[in-house]
């Protein structure tokens, strides 16, 4: 009876050990419980209350295991790998999100369906594509903490960049919020353009100002300009601070997108032509006002977008090129 | 701030670092482990018997100790004894001891 209590303990703390190490451990500790009885009790024979006080001397099974394993110590990924796991794992997760995000579009325009359905749809392959990613870099990580892959250069003083000016910092939070602006518009353009629409009170239907079928038809377009603003926060992330690269990356970004703003807004005819018709039954008010936006609507849309990259042009210059 | 406990956490830290010299220091001749506990603790320096058995073991795998199982007694026991590799890491462990804690003690002391 007494015995079962000491095995039953032994057991609990040496099963987890490795096969040939558990049942030396086991036959040490069961010599020592013994010595630690002998001398507790002298001559007489040990009571269960004395085993129990032996036994918590020794602390809990879990306890006792924790300090005959010797990776106990050990986590999943530590450093010097833990930072920079959480770095690429961010850049990783972002990458499959965008891409998912442009497959699930792509997937819309060749079969479409209704737009819950194809949220709901996207929304599965984010699930099951960011898991993925998120085990590949996990278990790519957890290799090269156990093995000590070496993932870095070998230090040197010459490659330290300048600290940045507070100024010259690139916020990563700024980085995100472009990627996500840059993945928002791609999905609203070519998988729910409709979206934009107005409330037709007389009959209570829903007139979409975008035509779908033109904005989809130019989704080539769309897909270039959401790369081009993804590569660029990409690049700004990676970089971290204002410089020259991120400036060059910026400037010819913004170019691009400028000439892609351009060939889209004024090269194709993206406003429902229902919408145009029935604009005076809609606007009863300020109808002329109303009339002239909507008709220019391309054109205005197009100034807003070129008056924002010149803007993050000349922004990211100043910031770049401020003297310190 | 605990005063008490961070000064116990200190002190155990003091302790951690000199264990694997007292341990490997004691082992000249082959000792069990309990005895060995016994012996320190004998000699005011406490330590635990669930810290001292793996301690050993550890040192066992890195080729510091080694070990025999003395089955003969009435109660079979795994003696542990130093290495050649073990005196060598004691010796100069015991040298870097002796010349740190007396550099210590000095500015301790305030002497330099």
């Amino acid at each position: 009876m007494n015995n079962d209590l000491i095995e039953r303990y032994l057991y609990a703390a040496t099963r987890r050990l490795p096969r040939k190490q558990r049942e030396d451990v086991a036959r040490e500790l069961r010599g020592l419980v013994d010595d630690m009885l002998c001398e507790r009790c002298g001559d007489r024979t040990p009571e269960e209350k004395d085993i129990r006080i032996v036994l918590t001397e020794l602390g809990s099974p879990q306890e006792l295991y924790a300090k005959y394993d010797e990776d106990a110590q050990k986590c999943l990924i530590g450093q010097p790998y833990y930072g920079t796991y959480v770095f690429v794992l961010k850049i990783v997760l972002a990458c499959a999100a965008i891409g998912l995000t442009v497959s699930a579009g792509i997937l819309q325009l060749l079969e479409p369906q209704a737009w819950y359905g194809a949220v709901a749809q996207w929304l599965a392959m984010l699930w099951q594509g960011l898991l993925s990613a998120f085990a590949f870099v996990t278990v790519l990580f957890s290799i090269f903490y156990r093995k000590g892959i070496k993932i870095s250069e070998p230090f040197n003083f010459d490659d330290l960049p300048p600290v940045p000016q507070k100024k010259q910092e690139i916020s990563k939070w700024e980085c995100i919020a472009g990627i996500a602006l840059s993945v928002l518009f791609t999905v609203v353009f070519l998988a729910v353009p409709q979206i934009f629409c107005v409330l037709i009170t007389e009959d209570g239907g829903l007139l979409p100002i975008i035509d779908i079928h033109a904005a989809r038809g130019t989704w080539y377009i769309i897909l270039l300009f959401a790369a081009c603003g993804i590569g660029r926060e990409v690049v700004k992330l990676m970089e971290g601070r204002y410089n020259q690269k991120v400036l060059a990356v910026t400037l010819a970004v913004d170019g691009i997108s400028a000439l892609l703003a351009i060939w889209w807004l004024l090269g194709f005819d993206l406003i429902n032509p229902d919408f145009l018709a029935s604009m005076p039954v809609v606007f009863t008010g300020s109808r002329e006002f109303a009339l002239w936006i909507f008709t220019n609507f391309q054109r205005l849309f197009l100034g807003v977008m070129l008056l924002a990259l010149g803007i993050n042009a000349v922004e990211t210059s100043v910031r770049t090129l401020r003297k310190p | 701030m605990n005063v008490e406990e961070t000064v116990s956490g200190l002190m155990q830290e003091l302790r951690r670092g000199t264990l694997i010299l007292l341990v490997l220091s004691q082992l000249k001749e082959p000792t069990y482990g309990y005895s060995l506990v016994k012996k320190l603790n004998a000699s005011q320096i406490p330590m635990d018997a669930n810290t001292l058995y793996p301690l050993m073991r550890r040192l066992e795998g890195q080729g510091l100790l080694k070990s025999q199982w003395d089955t003969a007694e009435s109660k079979p026991r795994k003696y542990y004894q130093i290495t050649p590799e073990g005196l060598m890491v004691l010796e100069k462990t015991k040298e870097y001891w002796k010349s740190f804690s007396a550099r210590v003690d000095a500015l301790l002391e305030g002497t330099v």
